[in-house]
């Protein structure tokens, strides 16, 4: 803001554009110490003497004005009446002229003249006026020289106003100018945060994804060195033997084989240790895997010392069929991952389309699933309208809200999450809910300002402002947002959205 | 006699695979244990304690359901039994935090970025059960085969003897 100028009445102004330097034509006081002695001997001023009480007014704005008023004491206030307000534009004095122009040339009066004091004034007609002029022609040059030193005061305020305008009119400009800028500045500073806030919700997705698909993606790649080591020495020892179906059964129970309980494992595989104490610990291990039908049909071989190269084949293809499983559902998860992810980010800007909410809030649990390795997952997610909404904002709210809660319960608890419908407001719910501290009641109305925050700062991921960002999208909607206690401790929150009329 | 074992604590069956796989080449020396938790893992280093045996290295993921695989290094590193064992973190994510907890706390020696090359996995392994056996093992001589055959020969010099 620029400092503002101490604001000068106009009329004490001294206009410096013109004039500045130049001594009035006649003075106002010698002409009124003239008049004033001039008084009690003329019977003609005397009868034109006229005095007004405070608030009197001299001269009203738009009337047809048939007088002279030359002031001798007091002051009288010119007055114009504005649009919606009343501007006072000059104040006159003893030796001033009220009504000069009206008087002069007929028109109607520009401004009204309201005494502001008891004023004491020579009153003059058209005929008094001639007769005062022919009367004291003496003192009519210096009242000629006053009217024409009066005309030029008032051109020279107008050039001044005019200098005035256009001072106030750069001032104004500057000033909206630099509002302007503010307001830039702010909405700058609002989408700074906004992004800030986005990219640590991007920050936690990224991470969760990375972990995510790095496990399926060192499965992937190390099965598949496994095969291409393995696959050709297979085909080589199988081409000797005659086909049996055994490489194939081995393999198809390798493709399916179940995981165990590692300790079960380890019983296990002390047992065919001690069983056959020939065979490595690799080769043990493998059998200790299989089901009980398939190794009663590798147990020929492994008693066998002569048959180890077949013993070997068959456990090979039991491998082979592993990975070839750890490939699919690697790939299976990571085509998962990648499919779900795209709908996670079918990004707002365009339309908003018709949605089944339970798909976003299913979609989001799976991507920030790392999050949720200790939280037990409760959903009661029964069908519902679907709503028109930005999915990819709405996944944003999902995301904002389970992490919240996630944080709150420090990694570990339950998290509840169901939906319903209000069928005749034509709305539908979801409520988010923990088994965390809760919300106390005091910060509950709060919690949706962009101000605040429990995040201490540097601490965790984002800002904290991701509530603010939840509500005002969810207010984007028509839908609302609040918090309450849900039943048995922990923060409950409820989102309500205004259903699409067909189901 | 004791026998020094490869431990490996992992939550998913097809990364189990093939950390099993890529180390296979030491198990013939090494057992190689699995466990798919934490809590497992103590039930194991508890079989192998009762055994009589000893644990060389430990490969830890470190996100898993459950305690966490630094939570379980720090357990090994304040027991005796466990307090020599190498301790490796592997996983695919870990916090800068975590990892800073890791290695003041759990003595961590190694951390490797899933994903891994067998390469590096192998060499990882086999340098740490190298400065173990220098360490805790007298006769050296049995790990010429496997593990890192020059510092175990600079060690037998040291020692004076085989």
């Amino acid at each position: 803001m620029t400092k503002k100028k101490p604001s000068v009445p106009i009329e004490d102004r001294k206009p410096n554009v013109i004039g500045a330097t130049a001594k009035p034509l006649y003075d106002k006081g010698t002409f009124i110490v003239t008049i004033k002695e001039m008084l009690p001997d003329s019977e003609l001023l005397g009868n034109l003497r006229k005095t007004f009480q405070k608030g009197d007014v001299l001269l009203r704005e738009n009337d047809h004005n048939k007088y002279l008023y030359i002031i001798l004491e007091g002051n009288v206030e010119q007055v114009k009446t504005g649009e919606d307000v009343n501007t006072v534009i000059g104040r006159h004095g003893p030796g001033d002229f009220i009504g000069l122009l009206s008087f002069q040339t007929g028109e109607a009066v520009f401004t009204t003249a309201r005494a502001s004091s008891e004023v004491l004034t020579l009153q003059f007609d058209h005929q008094s006026f001639e007769l005062f002029m022919s009367r004291y022609p003496q003192i009519s040059k210096t009242l000629q020289g006053l009217i024409f030193s009066n005309l030029a005061d008032r051109y020279r305020r107008v050039v001044v106003l005019h200098v005035e305008v256009a001072t106030l009119s750069k001032e104004l400009e500057t000033e909206r100018n630099q509002l302007k800028n503010t307001i830039k500045e702010l909405e700058r500073t609002r989408n700074a945060l906004i992004t800030q806030e986005k990219m640590a919700t991007l920050g936690e997705l990224t991470s969760g994804l990375a972990h995510e698909i790095n496990n399926p993606a060192s499965a992937l790649l190390r099965s598949v060195d496994y095969l291409i080591a393995t696959l050709p020495a297979m085909a080589e020892r199988a081409g000797a033997l005659p086909d049996t179906g055994l490489v194939k059964y081995f393999f198809k129970a390798g493709l399916e084989r179940d995981f165990s309980d590692t300790a079960l494992q380890r019983a296990k595989m002390k047992k065919l240790a001690g069983d056959y104490p020939d065979l490595g610990r690799t080769k043990v291990r493998v059998m200790a895997e299989m089901s009980d039908p398939v190794l009663e049909k590798l147990k020929p071989f492994a008693r066998d010392p002569k048959n180890q190269a077949l013993m070997q084949l068959l456990l090979d293809a039991y491998q082979s069929g592993v990975f070839m499983n750890g490939i699919r559902l690697s790939t299976q998860r990571i085509e998962y991952l990648v499919k779900s992810l795209k709908s996670y980010i079918r990004h707002s800007g365009k339309e908003a389309e018709e949605t089944d909410l339970r798909q976003g809030i299913k979609e989001t649990l799976l991507i920030i699933g790392n999050r949720l390795k200790d939280i037990k997952v409760e959903l009661d997610l029964p069908q519902i309208p679907s709503v028109n909404c930005f999915v990819g904002e709405m996944n944003q709210v999902w995301t904002n809200l389970i992490i919240n809660a996630c944080d709150a319960m420090e990694e570990k608890g339950k998290l509840f999450i169901s939906c319903g419908e209000n069928a005749e407001q034509k709305k539908v719910w979801v409520k988010i809910a923990d088994t965390g501290p809760g919300v106390p009641n005091r910060i509950k109305k709060r919690i949706f300002d962009s101000s605040f925050t429990t995040k201490t700062a540097g601490g965790d991921f984002g800002l904290g402002i991701g509530l603010a960002i939840s509500k005002s999208i969810i207010e984007k909607h028509h839908g609302t947002i609040e918090v309450k206690d849900h039943e048995g401790g922990g923060a409950e929150f409820v989102i309500t959205l205004p259903s699409t009329d067909d189901k | 006699m004791a026998e020094i074992y490869i431990i490996c604590v992992e939550d998913e069956p097809q990364v189990l695979d093939v950390i099993i796989r890529d180390l296979s080449a030491l198990e013939e020396v090494f057992p190689i244990e699995v466990a798919h938790s934490a809590d497992e893992a103590r039930v194991l280093i508890r079989e192998i304690r009762e055994d009589g045996n000893h644990i060389g290295l430990a490969l830890c993921d470190h996100v898993m359901p459950g305690d966490k695989g630094v939570d379980l290094m720090i357990e090994m590193q304040q027991d005796a039994f466990t307090e020599k064992t190498r301790k490796v973190l592997l996983t695919g994510q870990a916090g800068l935090e975590e990892t800073i907890e890791a290695i003041n706390n759990a003595r961590l020696n190694r951390y490797i970025a899933k994903p891994w090359t067998p390469e590096q996995l192998v060499k990882v392994a086999v340098d740490e059960l190298t400065t173990y056996v220098i360490e805790q093992e007298k006769d050296l001589l049995q790990y010429m085969g496997v593990l890192d055959q020059a510092r175990l020969q600079e060690a037998i010099r040291n020692k004076g003897y085989i």
